[in-house]
């Protein structure tokens, strides 16, 4: 079986590794370059000190200067991030929905199931080492995404646990990978054509992802609320590294007056003509800016709990899939 | 007599379509029967469900005593060529042999080999780029690698040219001979079979028809010319399969279970393809005339 496999597999494997390989060769240089400018601007430095409370106003602005210089190089890079995050799917689709699908399109499972092993421990066997394949391939991928985002992750204000960053590193794209293969395999014994099966993966695989990171992933634990005073000296203050789920401003009385904004006024500076700080929002004394979030010290956590959904969800559509292979004939 | 194949009552269904109903048959161990239908009539079905693919939904199919579905252990006992041969197209035929391996606990690599090597069947040409004929001929070396004792090939001549069918099935007569492997071989053509095969299944809409050895078939039936028929009984006929009547004149072709002896009948041996064909317009048209909305 396990030769069988590797027969069937290896010609895939062989240009799976090569695109890989082909992408390390494109990005590696980036991330080394992209590591010396982060350096060269003393940035590694600032990353430390910025994690810090008491950081001296000099070296804020300073730091922030430069992040904003190295934000300039390299912010577009935030698009190859995006390209990134697509890996996983074409996993799935490429090598999970084809799995059972292309043997029932071509007849090979009446060949291949009707031999002294049968079906039972031909999907263990094949989905099991298709898994461990697929697992190393993520994990791999996962940390060299880690390692190559890291900068623009130090650069970014939320860090690494922004929208799609957090996407790509860590543990979760073995998650996410696992998910897809198992979706893949899962919706080949359904579909049982190879095009159909790859179109349900993808649709399927983005519906989900879509769904978590919308819907469940601000609530995996209950978020803080932070607040400002909107008046101020010196550059506002910023979380680093947090994941800002809302902010705005808000009266004393809790009411929201101007939604997803901040304002900052020196302090006792007066407005035009005179008024108080904000008062051409409506806001009364007292006013607070006010955020939502969850603090960048909850990445791992975060982290583990979106990997073992996906996982879960992985190993569920793994067993209906074994189930399913039961009853194709 | 022992059974290799025994069916009770089976049935298949797709959705609410039977694609096998009421089936009951058996086929004694050592024959070299034909399953014959038209397309669509079930064959495939009933040969999947006695390889263990499918579930039967009613009834009970056994081979050798078990109950193939989700029986690993029975299936080394049982060879399968699906329908249009499906290999791996990759594969070459000696990576093939090598499949065959792993995949069986018993395994004669060197009978295949031998057998491959006799046909002049290339070792390391992928499969998918061999003839028609050598395809299923691959197909057959890996099924009897298994040392089966039974035999099941699904339509296993419909996609080769003449010579081919003739190559192939004295092929697989040749090595069926000796080892006393039960077979079960299906066509949509009787013509196909009917020089390798000495027993006979008949199916046609789910149904089987007609079962038994085809020497058995051949003397129980007959030919019978005489005046125009009006149903009446005639000593010696115990059925009717089926009758074509002109003004005058009546053809029945008869099951019989005595001597012929009425001096009105003209009695005439009939071919086994006469008796299939008989039975096999037996069969129901009325159905679809109503599904057109048209007077049968």
């Amino acid at each position: 079986m396990i030769w069988l496999t590797w027969r069937q597999h290896r010609k895939q494997a062989f240009y799976t590794l090569l695109g890989l390989a082909a992408l390390a060769a494109l990005l590696v240089p980036i991330g080394i370059t992209m590591r010396h400018t982060f350096a060269d601007l003393g940035l590694v430095d600032c990353a430390k000190q910025l994690a810090r409370a008491d950081v001296a106003e000099a070296t804020r602005e300073t730091c922030d200067a430069g992040f904003q210089r190295f934000g300039d190089r390299y912010d577009s890079l935030n698009l190859v991030a995006v390209l990134l995050i697509a890996l996983p799917v074409l996993v799935g689709v490429f090598w999970g929905a084809p799995l059972v699908s292309r043997e029932v399109e071509q007849g090979t499972h009446r060949f291949v199931w009707t031999q002294g092993v049968g079906r039972n421990r031909w999907a263990l066997v094949k989905f099991g080492l298709i898994g461990a394949g697929v697992l190393a391939l993520a994990a791999v991928y996962g940390l060299g995404v880690s390692w190559w985002v890291d900068p623009l992750n130090a650069a970014a204000h939320e860090g690494r646990f922004g929208m799609i960053v957090f996407d790509l590193q860590g543990i979760a794209p073995i998650g996410y990978t696992l998910f897809a293969v198992a979706l893949g395999i899962f919706a080949g014994t359904v579909w049982k054509r190879m095009l159909p099966a790859m179109g349900i993966t993808l649709a399927g695989y983005i519906g989900v992802r879509t769904a978590v990171e919308l819907l469940a992933r601000p609530h995996y634990q209950p978020a803080r609320t932070q607040t400002f005073s909107i008046e101020g000296d010196g550059p506002p203050v910023v979380s680093r590294g947090d994941w800002i789920l809302a902010q705005g401003i808000r009266n004393p009385d809790g009411t929201m007056m101007a939604e997803g904004a901040r304002i900052q006024c020196p302090v006792g500076g007066k407005g035009p003509g005179g008024r108080a700080c904000g008062a051409e929002l409506g806001l009364e004394p007292g006013a607070y800016n006010w955020q939502l979030y969850q603090p960048g010290d909850r990445f791992w956590l975060f982290q583990g709990i979106e990997t073992g959904i996906f996982v879960a969800l992985a190993l569920l559509l793994l067993y209906l899939a074994v189930r399913r292979v039961r009853r194709i004939a | 007599m022992d059974m290799v194949l025994a069916t009770d009552r089976l049935g298949k269904r797709y959705g609410s379509t039977w694609a096998l109903r009421d089936c009951s048959l058996q086929l004694p161990a050592g024959r070299i029967a034909a399953l014959v239908g038209p397309n669509g009539a079930g064959k495939s079905t009933l040969l999947h469900l006695a390889v263990g693919l499918l579930k039967p939904d009613e009834g009970s199919v056994g081979v050798f005593g078990r109950s193939p579905y989700g029986d690993t252990e029975g299936l080394a006992d049982i060879g399968f060529v699906a329908q249009d041969t499906p290999l791996y197209r990759d594969f070459t035929a000696a990576e093939l042999v090598v499949a065959g391996g792993k995949l069986n606990k018993r395994w004669d690599a060197a009978l295949a080999r031998q057998r491959l090597a006799q046909l002049g069947i290339p070792p390391d040409k992928p499969v998918g780029k061999l003839s028609g004929g050598q395809r299923a001929q691959v197909a057959l070396a890996l099924a009897l690698a298994k040392q089966p004792r039974l035999l099941l090939l699904d339509e296993p001549v419909a996609s080769l040219d003449p010579l081919a069918r003739r190559e192939f099935l004295q092929s697989l007569m040749g090595s069926v001979a000796e080892s006393g492997t039960t077979v079960l071989l299906s066509s949509h053509l009787l013509a196909d079979l009917e020089r390798v095969c000495d027993y006979l299944i008949v199916l046609n809409s789910a149904r089987v028809q007609l079962t038994g050895a085809v020497d058995d078939l051949v003397s129980e039936h007959r030919q019978l010319v005489g005046p125009r028929h009006d149903g009446g009984v005639i000593g010696g006929v115990a059925a009717v399969v089926r009758a074509s009547h002109t003004d005058r004149q009546s053809t029945l072709l008869v099951r019989t279970d005595g001597p012929v002896t009425d001096p009105a009948w003209t009695v005439r041996d009939v071919s086994l393809e006469d008796v299939v064909l008989a039975y096999l317009a037996d069969g129901t048209t009325q159905t679809s005339h109503s599904e057109w909305g048209v007077a049968a």
